[in-house]
């Protein structure tokens, strides 16, 4: 039945779903802005920074909240070495090589989760479970309020970073003009590096959010990182407050979709909205020019 | 567009009277024989899991192989191995036409949705193109299950076939692929395969001399989803069974992988390709109980070590290959038959 507390509790969710959302595809963002270059696996790597979390959790005995910095870290030195040892030996040839290189890396991702952590799904325990917050007869979980904070702080931060830092400013100039600044003493390795490493750290944080809030399991990569894709395609190629906007129009388009056409739309929502917004508008609905 | 399509036509004939005067020729008879004879020295068992997958899945591998060379590297083309499978065998059951003419007409169907996506694909960037048609292969699914009731997708069904599985079956499928990867052969090499390169070298450049890119581009894509629902519709014979699986990413990435792995824009690249993945996927499993005694210790929480060793090792072959054999193992290939030739005839003179 369709009532307006069950729209305004679509809304809602739909903006705790479109958090996460927004993590990654900034995370994606960055790295295309600053590389010119795409990660299909970056999905992949939420997953991965979801099990850390969950090991954390679970073999640490850390609070879940806590165990999101584990899983920045521990993602991001992952992050470095895909940088160093696969993305920059292919980085300036061909396109497609790209797209093979992260091909690869989602096979190796995918069955390294399952070896090391079973096809079993899992959920991050979380001290707030279950819990609810309500205001007459809208409600919302603890956890779904904490990840919008969470992701609240975490893009302040990044961009007091971008803005206030030498490290930021080095990634503005390369994302200009990566020559240019390689000319003003800018070590363009070390910048490659830092944003691969900021991408993937973001990746991580979206995937222990989202490890507890959803359960999981070895195959949701994909998904997540097409929804990035359409994120950044509806907020525009290589904007961060384009990203946030795309995000929680996304979350919220899907959720409302979910509400009145049910549960099997809320995947194919996601390609609906990237093919029509790439046939009409490829730039995206705030992007200014085209890449 | 008539014009061209004459022109191409025309380049297509040329290449043709050039390659059977080739000594390629030659070569591309003996391989011919070997696979015709090849049923007469290893089992039916061989012959149909192992030969005649091998066979398809170079159909596939090469389908994809040739929209790359335009570089547009798609990857959901397992959406028109599927829309093939399931249209030759829907219209074959449902309007009882003979199964061969529901083949053809599975595979037009499937180059007419080709045409389709290839029309909201032709601006875009490589990234772009493989997202949407990535996506387009996971909402086909979607699609597929909301009209159950007229596709049968989700239980699946069992496809009618042309000719019984085994041997028939794999003579068949032998002439459908020397014919449709000879067809992409002379597409290649033709003047339409030069502009495909043009444009996937530097498409701003190929419109600067005056190709029109667009209109390549989706021709690239219409022949390609046509060979594509023409190996889903044999693939769906060559199993007697058909559901939503065969929309599933492993069958998209894996014309990826082959026609990487064996040398991508090559002719005979897919087809190592998909001998090399098919022998791999059919002869490794014999060590997976092994491999299961002997590392399950190290990995006490997948019932099964072998599946997600295989595919990890399948990941990392690929981007090796990519990295340190650019051009895949079918340059190392031509380079020992150029061996043997020199090596040959040198003992002539």
């Amino acid at each position: 039945m369709i009532t307006s507390s069950g729209i305004v509790e679509a809304l809602l969710w739909g903006v705790a779903n479109g958090c996460i959302y927004i993590l990654l595809a900034t995370g994606l963002n960055i790295i295309f802005g600053v590389m010119k270059l795409v990660n299909f696996a970056h999905g992949q790597l939420l997953m991965i920074g979801a099990y850390i979390a969950f090991a954390a959790a679970t073999a640490l005995g850390l609070n879940a909240y806590i165990a999101i910095l584990v899983a920045m870290g521990v993602v991001a030195l992952i992050g470095v070495g895909l940088e160093r040892f696969t993305f920059r030996r292919v980085l300036g040839t061909d396109k497609l090589n790209e797209i093979f290189v992260s091909l690869g890396l989602i096979y190796v991702f995918e069955n390294a989760a399952v070896l090391l952590w079973g096809n079993r799904s899992q959920q991050i325990a979380s001290p707030f479970q279950g819990l609810q917050l309500s205001l007459g007869q809208v409600s919302i979980g603890y956890d779904r309020l904490l990840a919008i904070s969470v992701v609240i702080v975490i893009l302040i931060a990044l961009f007091l970073l971008l803005k206030k830092t030498k490290i930021g400013l080095a990634m503005r100039a390369t994302s200009q003009k990566s020559t240019a600044s390689m000319l003003m003493g800018v070590n363009i390795e070390k910048v490659y590096i830092f944003t691969f490493a900021l991408g993937a750290a973001l990746a991580g944080a979206a995937g222990a959010l989202y490890g507890i809030i959803f359960p999981f399991n070895p195959g949701i990569g994909a998904l997540p990182t097409i929804k990035a894709f359409a994120i950044i395609i509806i907020g525009g190629l290589g904007s961060i407050p384009g990203a946030v906007i795309g995000g929680l129009l996304y979350g919220i388009a899907e959720n409302t979709a979910v509400y009145f056409l049910g549960g099997i739309w809320q995947d194919a929502i996601a390609f609906a909205l990237l093919i029509i917004v790439l046939v009409i508008k490829p730039t995206g609905i705030f992007g200014e020019k085209g890449e | 567009m008539n014009r061209t399509l004459v022109n191409s036509l025309g380049s297509i004939k040329r290449e043709f009277m050039n390659f059977s005067h080739s000594q390629k020729f030659y070569f591309f008879l003996a391989v011919m024989a070997i696979v015709a004879i090849m049923p007469l020295f290893v089992s039916d068992y061989v012959v149909g899991e192992v030969l005649t997958p091998m066979i398809i899945f170079a159909i596939y591998a090469s389908s994809w192989n040739l929209l790359a060379s335009s570089g547009q590297g798609s990857l959901g083309h397992a959406a028109f191995l599927g829309i093939g499978g399931f249209a030759s065998a829907l219209l074959a059951i449902k309007s009882g036409i003979p199964p061969i003419i529901g083949l053809f007409l599975g595979s037009l169907l499937s180059a007419a949705i080709g045409l389709l996506i290839g029309l909201a694909c032709v601006r875009l960037k490589a990234w772009f193109l493989a997202m949407v048609t990535f996506g387009f292969s996971v909402i086909i699914v979607t699609i597929f299950s909301q009209f159950d009731d007229f596709t049968g997708a989700v239980m699946g069904f069992r496809t009618p076939l042309i000719v019984e599985r085994g041997v028939p079956f794999y003579y068949m499928a032998f002439t459908f692929a020397a014919v449709s990867i000879f067809i992409m052969y002379l597409i290649m090499k033709s003047k339409l395969g030069l502009a495909f390169r043009a444009i996937h070298q530097n498409e701003a450049e190929a419109k600067m001399i005056g190709i029109n890119t667009g209109k390549y581009r989706l021709i690239a894509f219409v022949i390609s989803t046509f060979f594509a629902g023409l190996a889903g519709g044999l693939y769906a014979q060559s199993i007697q069974y058909i559901q939503n699986f065969i929309f599933e990413p492993y069958y998209s990435f894996l014309p990826l992988m082959m026609a990487v792995i064996g040398g991508l824009g090559t002719i005979e690249g897919p087809i190592i390709g998909s001998v090399i993945i098919r022998a791999i996927e059919s002869y490794l499993p014999s060590i997976d109980s092994a491999l299961d005694g002997l590392l399950h210790p190290l990995f006490p929480s997948v019932n099964h070590v072998g599946p997600p060793l295989r595919m990890l090792g399948l990941g990392v072959f690929l981007i090796a290959v990519v990295i340190f054999a650019p051009k895949g193992v079918a340059p190392l290939i031509r380079k020992a038959y150029n061996y043997l030739r020199s090596s040959t005839s040198e003992e002539k003179t």
